[in-house]
């Protein structure tokens, strides 16, 4: 695939197994991660792009944290449980899907469609490689608790990640879930929250404010700890070091932007709604193609 | 006498020894649920999320989801209040809860509207996929766990907490769906539930010597089957419906479609809460709202002597 794959002679890239931190390996294991999450942005504008409608900003800002989680971070058995609660965001988990090779890319012109299996928001009774429904925000997280509540009382040491967007959180359901999680030290639990501070009608700061966000998961008995929602070896290490805590559950606040593409490349200035046009949706295209090596 | 959330309370913990799947998520009521012996007798598979409705309906349909059998109870009104939540974690995601609606209609007396459950059925039935039961005594009770437990479909449980004497002996079968006759007759028929069921008989026993005999269906699961249903009001010129609950949306509404579907001319009445209830004693609100065994009786004679009065006009429907 690239020059590096040569010269590491590391596993392909269609496994993608938890890799034990290694000096040499891991320069490897992040390019390779960018790429995939590349490839999850290209697939997810033209998934958009040919539906004719979707969430392009909020599908784009957390890219980088599914890739993480898709090619890296989740059992490659299929144990572990996403649940995007966040589910405007649907098609970067489609798009994740066909970047792993577990959803047919043939499917990508059908997002919105009539008896589509890639519904605009998920359904796990169409696309069963959707965990959990969802839509309606702030249900998302008491679901992922319901989960990790079954996990731990069957002794599974398998995690249950729950992607918030940070809109969401202005929901009253998401603190119910969250200082029950917290009361219950449910540590099988790993809550990232896309914090692109923006929703639909302007700036969480113009909407209603979340900050300061970590000194509220910390009161609430949660495990805190905030990254770049870009940076794919934060993003890395922040899932390790939520894993390893077995006391409490975990909050990882992913500082992201709206529309991201990559360094300096934001679309459609970060807005919620922007319509990508042919136009928008070609140069996209254009900056991927050139930044993917 | 017993109420059926007393019930319901012996039956779980019975159903709980042989299914080891079935946990209840409770929220702050489990005395007032009779959640609590289940927590006496399995306290690692009760859960407590606290005055949180919401959260508790998610977490259950996320342990539905990885296989348990989940019982959330509250009082039915509030539980339902929460229908955002049931219908996606729920009913769009198919997740194999038991919502456990207590203190339904009128009941809960002096606590007034903001507690009762009258518009819980509305709300359910709207669900597809959801199976809505609501026992009439202490044997369906049990027959209708059992039930509860063979399968695992999102399921709304509504329940009473007036005590109701037993209108079915110990080889009542209950069968989903299917119009169960607790009193046959002849010429009327009146379909009812849940805590209504003894209320009915009684009218029916005050009308003995006027000569009405109306048979009596106990309506305890629905969606009622439709083929089973029609084939039992072929025998009836009148059709009746009384419940505790909203005229709009409930039991009225499912026999009202069935009988509309019909091609065959019926007379339809139909009694229920036709405002938002208010404080006071069950007593007095049942016999406010002309719901007690003298109400129903009263309205029974009228309907079905204006009918007869008036026998060619075909259809008409009251409420």
């Amino acid at each position: 695939m690239t020059a590096s794959t040569t010269y590491l002679d590391s596993p392909p890239a269609d496994t993608h197994p938890n890799l034990v931190d290694d000096e040499f390996e891991l320069p490897y294991r992040l390019a390779q991660i960018g790429q995939l999450a590349n490839d999850v942005r290209a697939h997810l504008l033209k998934m958009i792009h040919l539906a004719g409608s979707g969430h392009v900003g909020s599908s784009l800002s957390c890219a980088d944290l599914i890739s993480v989680l898709k090619f890296d971070q989740m059992d490659a058995s299929g144990r572990d449980v996403f649940v995007l609660s966040k589910g405007h965001a649907a098609p970067a988990w489609y798009a994740a899907l066909m970047v792993a090779g577990e959803l047919d890319p043939e499917e990508i012109g059908t997002l919105r469609r009539i008896d589509s299996r890639l519904q605009g928001h998920p359904d796990r009774k169409r696309l069963d490689l959707v965990s959990v429904s969802t839509g309606a925000l702030g249900q998302g997280l008491s679901v992922a608790i319901g989960r990790a509540q079954a996990r731990r009382m069957r002794n599974d040491d398998s995690s249950v990640y729950c992607l918030v967007g940070d809109g969401e959180l202005q929901e009253g359901q998401m603190w119910e879930a969250i200082t029950y999680a917290g009361a219950r030290g449910l540590a099988n639990v790993v809550l990232l929250v896309d914090y692109n501070r923006s929703q639909n009608d302007g700036t969480l700061e113009e909407i209603v404010p979340l900050h300061p966000l970590p000194e509220k998961f910390r009161s609430f008995h949660w495990h805190v700890q905030e990254v770049n929602g870009h940076s794919q070896l934060a993003i890395r290490d922040a899932i390790n070091n939520a894993r390893e805590n077995w006391m409490q559950p975990s909050v990882i606040i992913a500082h992201t932007r709206k529309g991201y593409l990559g360094p300096g490349e934001v679309l459609l200035n970060g807005s919620h709604s922007g319509v990508l046009t042919p136009e928008v949706y070609e140069d996209a295209v254009g900056y991927l193609e050139r930044t993917t090596v | 006498m017993k109420a059926t959330r007393d019930w319901f309370g012996d039956g779980l913990v019975d159903v709980a020894a042989k299914h080891e799947n079935v946990v209840v998520v409770n929220c702050d009521l489990a005395s007032a649920t009779k959640t609590s012996k289940f927590k006496e007798a399995y306290p690692d598979r009760f859960f407590e999320v606290g005055i949180a409705e919401a959260n508790g309906i998610g977490v259950a349909a996320g342990m539905a989801q990885d296989g348990f059998r989940p019982f959330v109870a509250s009082f039915g009104h509030f539980l339902t209040g929460k229908f955002l939540e049931i219908f996606q974690s729920v009913g769009l995601n198919d997740s194999g809860v038991v919502l456990v609606g207590t203190h339904a209609g009128l009941a809960i007396g002096k606590d007034g509207p903001t507690q009762m459950g009258l518009r819980d059925l509305a709300l359910m039935r709207t669900l597809h996929n959801v199976e809505v039961l609501q026992p009439a005594d202490g044997v369906e009770t049990r027959k209708m766990l059992e039930h509860v437990v063979s399968h695992d479909r999102p399921t709304y449980l509504r329940l009473c907490r007036q005590p109701q004497r037993e209108v079915h002996d110990e080889d009542y079968r209950f069968q989903f769906g299917h119009p169960d006759v607790v009193r046959p007759g002849e010429d009327v028929v009146i379909f009812t539930m849940g805590g209504m069921v003894p209320v009915v008989l009684d009218a029916v026993d005050v009308l003995a010597d006027t000569g009405l005999r109306p048979t009596v269906v106990n309506a305890s699961s629905l969606p009622m089957d439709h083929e089973a249903t029609n084939e039992l009001l072929g025998a009836y010129r009148h059709v009746l419906v009384f419940e505790d609950h909203f005229v709009k949306g409930g039991l009225i509404d499912e026999v009202g479609r069935i009988v509309l579907d019909l091609d065959r001319h019926l007379r339809f009445h139909a009694w229920g809460v036709d405002d938002y209830g208010q404080a006071a004693s069950p007593e007095e609100l049942y016999e406010r709202y002309e719901l007690d065994a003298t109400g129903v009786a009263n309205r029974i004679r009228v309907a079905t002597s204006a009918a007869s009065a008036d026998s060619d006009r075909g259809k008409d429907t009251q409420r």
